[in-house]
């Protein structure tokens, strides 16, 4: 503080002879500058945010195991053909009974779990799924109330087994999921049953337990999510009042619901349909709402195990139309090039990877930005990070038809030896996962992109926004003094109000059309998707025109005497957007930015597009096309559309509205915060820019 | 009178200047293991074969102070419970039933370890938590856990710094608590930890220069971890090839340590230690003091001295098994030596005896003795 001050002496005293102006510090001088030459700053920063976000699969570190105490693979499997045969017995009961019988297969996971030793109990659920409360967005996994008139008519059944650790102090646990339908499940979901089969029976003799072993039958009758969502409710928030579920069936659920510690990591194990490939598959699922995480070494555990020890082939997801995309296989060369050429100058520097590399990469990472960026869970394990459980689901596909025996011997052996080293390694933890990252990009099962890293692509896409404000704010002001002979010079620096009153106004509409679903859902009577949507449009867009109408200024098409300039209200407009996206990127970061994407350019390209076509000049004319295009593609429906083309989902163009609708009710059933960055940052920027578009200047 | 107190005071200062030639005559050992958590399973594991080494070499169990940071044997994780091994063979049990453990757990700190050094103690620790050594003593002090440079960390809270232990060492200097001193470190960058000694008769062995790392030696997996350290998998093995007579001198063992099997380089630093350390056997510090005079007993004690007299000096490690073969030849051999090796005045009286022994009738003998001694009286008085 006393350097400063005297500092500031200093260049006073240099400057006293002749002006009075002091030398202003250099990072205020930066500042002058960049603001002064916004126009060219905000084109290269916008473009080397883009191409920053294009040159992530290049900048992917190879994973590594973080935690010491993990020490995966460093024991040996006791996996013995006892353990495989107990598992194969175990399916093929549950076949024969399925035939045999009617009723409830959980009867016999149960006694088969008992006979391992393990302690077993059934729970009984509701199927109702989520549902969207405005005033529930971030507050955590709401304890599901019990309803009074409970029907018999659905409900479903989860078994778990509890082994506890025979020298373990009985305060932390593993779980073990597997969702199976018991009603229509088929063969390939039955050998997860046989895989952790196995595994508890090996578990249930082993010495070296140090966390009890939870092994949770998932009953998912009414989707793989619910049941485990239900279970872990219960088992957090224990009930003291009995529930009319316990009379429904003949099975007696009445006995204790049983716990075993805090969980220090769960795994979902699944057996989906046949692999395409040679090599048994295995799918890593991670990302649970809202674009959280669980703890990278986990991944790392499996992928490790799965890859040295048991060969199975492991991936994650991708999008599969981008490996094909000709213009990413242009980048891709280019990248592969440019690498070469840096290695021959200098053969330190390596960075170049293959284009292939680069195209899987690539994929990788925009799947796994998208599925961030969406907020809703992968799979099951998503209910158990609201526990601030760390958890990842697996699908195996196994390489065979499910009857074949002596292949399932093989497989069980493999799977089960897989989820025992995971188990083994994460018994040896003494505290939770914490030592390597959450915040990360995937772009393969062994490579990823840190939060240092990919932060910068957007910290460079927004960086042009305050300065392209703070430069058209300087500009507007001149204007109006030059335009206007309002002698209110004293007010001055309030010239943004009027603009800032607009935007506000717009934010809350925004805001009210956020809310606007709740109602709808309330309105009596059973509506169509499609039929919901367009009362949502209808109000939402008479909603506007009210605001239009009632505040004066909003409007683009107000008089020119109450229209604010364009200029100070692109300002404030830019602000706006530039806070959105900041606070956004704090929740969900791969929403901001991708919204980032979206929304940087349409505001800084947006001009009024009344004198471009005055002016008939090529460049102006250019820059209204651009706007406009941006603009339609900004319109969230356009969005949600293009989308679904380039996930390959195919456009169902007649229903648009529904499954816009349906997209959005999903949104906020899951409690994705994306849901209100769409409709609190992304929409009231999009119609402000519209505004911007058909200002009367 | 004050003259007198100053002589006296002169005289008492002279008695302990002369400290530093006073004889060895004994030993203690202090043993540490300053980490914790599962994964660390090979420090306990080092610790507890030098205990149980230094112990067969003849330290007793009240001159070992054995810290061990954590307890492994009973770790939940632990496939054979309430048992600590430092090989895949799981032929030997370190966690026998013989094992005093004297600081065990949090009790590890660098406070503790350092009022052990010093014997600073609150007056409620017991003696058996003490080291109560004194100027006659030697010590071996080693430690193992994680380290850094001029650190080793306690516990994974705290650490001990390369001058803490410097002035620990100068205090016991002071205090005459030991005549020589030897410190083993095995961790990471063990060679640093010695920069700031200064104390004379500190002997320093580390696993590893500045730089390096200390490596474990192999991967037990039926337990799931490392359980021995390179460093002291090599030190061990050096001394099971040792009884408590043998005579390995110090630069054998040092000599033994090979940087390749090692995967560090192995520093010693003795610049603070005078004797030659081809002069010294190890058992001065890994075995207890085996000075005795020897008296003619029942027992058939074992004689060492013919052996004493030379140090190999030069004893590489795959040469031991020959000279064990030696040894043992050389024992019937000195046995017959030693019933040749009694003293004068037994030895001449033995002799009388047997000769006594070899006479038949004692009766002639005492009469004829009788007649000579009266033809001598007669011959003498007839003379006077």
């Amino acid at each position: 503080m006393a350097t400063e001050k005297r500092d500031k002496e200093e260049e006073e005293v240099k400057t006293d002879d002749g002006s009075l102006k002091i030398k202003p510090r250099p990072i205020v001088q930066l500042g002058i500058f960049l603001v002064a030459h916004s126009p060219v700053f905000s084109v290269v920063f916008s473009a080397a945010g883009v191409l920053a976000l294009l040159i992530l699969p290049l900048l992917a570190k190879n994973t590594y195991i973080s935690e010491n105490a993990l020490m995966p693979g460093s024991a040996r499997s006791m996996l013995s053909n006892r353990d495989v045969s107990d598992g194969s017995k175990l399916v093929k009961d549950i076949k024969n009974y399925r035939l045999n019988h009617e009723g409830q297969v959980q009867k016999l996971i149960g006694k088969y779990m008992s006979e391992m030793g393990a302690e077993v109990y059934y729970q009984k659920f509701h199927p109702e799924g989520n549902q969207f409360h405005p005033l529930h967005f971030f507050s955590g996994p709401d304890s599901y109330t019990l309803l009074d008139n409970v029907s018999c008519a659905s409900y479903g059944v989860n078994v778990a087994g509890i082994i506890r650790a025979p020298r373990g102090d009985g305060k932390e646990s593993i779980v073990l999921v597997t969702p199976y339908d018991f009603i229509n499940g088929g063969d390939y979901e039955a050998l997860s049953l046989g895989i952790t089969g196995t595994l508890f029976s090996l578990l249930a003799r082993v010495t070296w337990l140090s966390k009890d072993i939870i092994w949770l039958v998932a009953d998912s009758r009414y989707g793989d999510y619910r049941p485990v969502a239900a279970w872990l409710t219960e088992y957090h928030s224990p009930s003291f009042k009995d529930s009319d579920l316990l009379k429904c069936g003949e099975l007696n659920t009445a006995d204790k619901f049983r716990r075993a510690g805090t969980m220090a990591a769960a795994l979902v194990l699944k057996v989906d349909g046949r692999s395409e490939r040679f090599e048994d598959t295995l799918s890593i699922y991670a990302e649970a709402s809202n674009g959280q995480m669980p703890n990278l070494d986990l991944i790392n555990v499996v992928n490790y195990l799965a890859v040295h020890r048991q060969g199975f082939y492991v991936k994650v997801e991708k999008v599969v139309s981008l490996l094909s995309s000709s213009w990413l296989k242009i980048i891709g060369e280019i990248f592969e090039a440019v690498g070469k050429l840096a290695h021959t100058l200098n053969p330190d520097w390596n960075f170049g990877i293959p284009t292939a590399d680069y195209l899987e990469g690539s994929a990788t990472l925009a799947s796994s930005l998208y599925s961030q960026a969406l907020g809703i869970p992968t799979g099951p394990h998503g209910a158990f990070r609201d526990y601030q459980v760390d958890a990842i689901t697996l699908k195996v596909s196994p390489r065979f038809p499910p009857d074949s025996k002596t292949r399932q011997h093989d497989f069980f052996l493999r799977g089960a030896k897989l989820l025992e080293g995971t188990i083994r390694s994460v018994n040896n933890l003494l505290e939770k996962f914490h030592q390597s990252f959450f915040l990360y990009l995937l772009t393969s099962p062994s490579k990823f992109i840190s939060v240092g890293v990919y932060m910068i692509a957007f910290a460079l896409l927004v960086a042009s926004l305050p300065m392209v404000a703070a430069s058209l704010y300087i500009d507007g002001c001149k204007a109006l003094n030059n335009s206007t002979l309002n002698p209110a010079g004293n007010f001055k620096s309030w010239k943004w109000l009027d603009a800032a009153k607009q935007v506000f106004a717009l934010h809350l509409f925004g805001l009210i059309v956020t809310l606007l679903p709740y109602f709808i859902c309330q309105v009596p009577g059973q509506h169509s998707p499609s039929n919901r949507s367009i009362m949502w449009g209808t109000t939402s867009s008479s909603l506007l025109l009210i605001t239009f109408a009632t505040i004066p200024g909003c409007s683009p098409f107000s008089s020119r005497r109450h229209g604010t300039n364009w200029a100070v209200l692109k300002s404030v407009t830019i602000s706006a957007a530039f806070i959105g996206l900041c606070l956004m990127s704090i929740i969900n970061f791969a929403t901001a930015e991708i919204g980032a994407l979206l929304l940087v350019p349409t505001c800084l390209i947006v001009q009024p597009i009344k004198p471009a076509l005055r002016s008939r000049r090529i460049k102006s004319l250019l820059g209204a096309f651009c706007s406009m295009v941006l603009l339609t593609i900004g319109f969230p429906v356009m969005l949600f559309a293009i989308s679904k083309g380039l996930f390959g989902e195919g456009l169902v163009g007649l229903s648009l509205g529904g499954e816009f609708w349906t997209w959005l009710e999903s949104l906020w059933a899951w409690k994705s915060a994306t849901y209100l960055y769409i409709g609190m940052v992304h929409l009231p920027c999009w119609l402000l820019c519209l505004c911007i578009l058909f200002h009367p200047s | 009178m004050k003259f007198l107190i100053l002589v006296m005071l002169l005289c008492y200062s002279f008695a302990f200047s002369s400290g530093d030639t006073t004889i060895h005559t004994n030993n203690w050992a202090v043993l540490v293991c300053t980490s914790r958590f599962w994964f660390n399973y090979r420090h306990m594991a080092n610790t507890l074969s030098l205990y149980r080494t230094v112990k067969r070499l003849g330290i007793p169990d009240e001159r070992i102070i054995l810290m061990l940071a954590d307890d492994m044997a009973c770790n939940a994780r632990n496939e054979y419970p309430a048992q600590v091994f430092n090989n895949e063979n799981h032929k030997l049990n370190l966690y026998g039933d013989n094992v005093e453990v004297d600081y065990r757990g949090y009790e590890v700190t660098v406070e503790n370890f350092l009022r052990v050094l010093t014997g600073r103690h609150e007056n409620a620790v017991p003696r058996s938590k003490r080291l109560l050594s004194d100027e006659g003593s030697h010590i071996l002090l080693y430690m193992t856990g994680h380290g850094g440079d001029e650190f080793l960390k306690f516990q994974d809270a705290e650490e001990l710094q390369s001058h803490d232990l410097a002035d620990a060492v100068k205090q016991m200097k002071e205090k005459r608590r030991f005549k020589e001193l030897m410190i083993m470190v095995d961790t990471c960058q063990a060679a640093t930890l010695f920069n700031q000694l200064q104390s004379p008769g500190v002997l320093a062995i580390g696993s590893s220069l500045k730089g390096e790392n200390s490596y474990s030696h192999h991967l037990d997996s039926d337990v799931g971890v490392s359980v021995v350290d390179r460093f002291t998998y090599y030190t061990l093995a050096f001394f099971e090839r040792l009884n408590i007579y043998d005579n390995a001198s110090l630069n054998s063992l040092f000599r033994s340590y090979d940087p390749k099997l090692l995967m560090s380089t192995a520093y010693y630093r003795t610049d603070l230690y005078q004797p030659h350390l081809a002069e010294v056997p190890v058992t001065n510090f890994f075995g207890s003091v085996m000075e005795t005079i020897h008296t003619d007993s029942v027992y058939k004690a074992f004689s060492s001295k013919t052996s004493n007299n030379k140090i190999n000096s030069e004893m590489p490690v795959n040469q031991l098994s020959e000279h064990d073969e030696l040894q043992k030849a050389n024992i019937p051999n000195d046995e017959l030596k030693t019933e040749k090796q009694k003293c004068p005045y037994t030895q001449m009286r033995v002799d009388l005896h047997e000769k006594l022994e070899k006479f038949e009738n004692v009766d002639t003998v005492v009469n004829l003795g009788i007649a000579v001694m009266v033809f001598v009286v007669m011959i003498s008085s007839s003379l006077l």
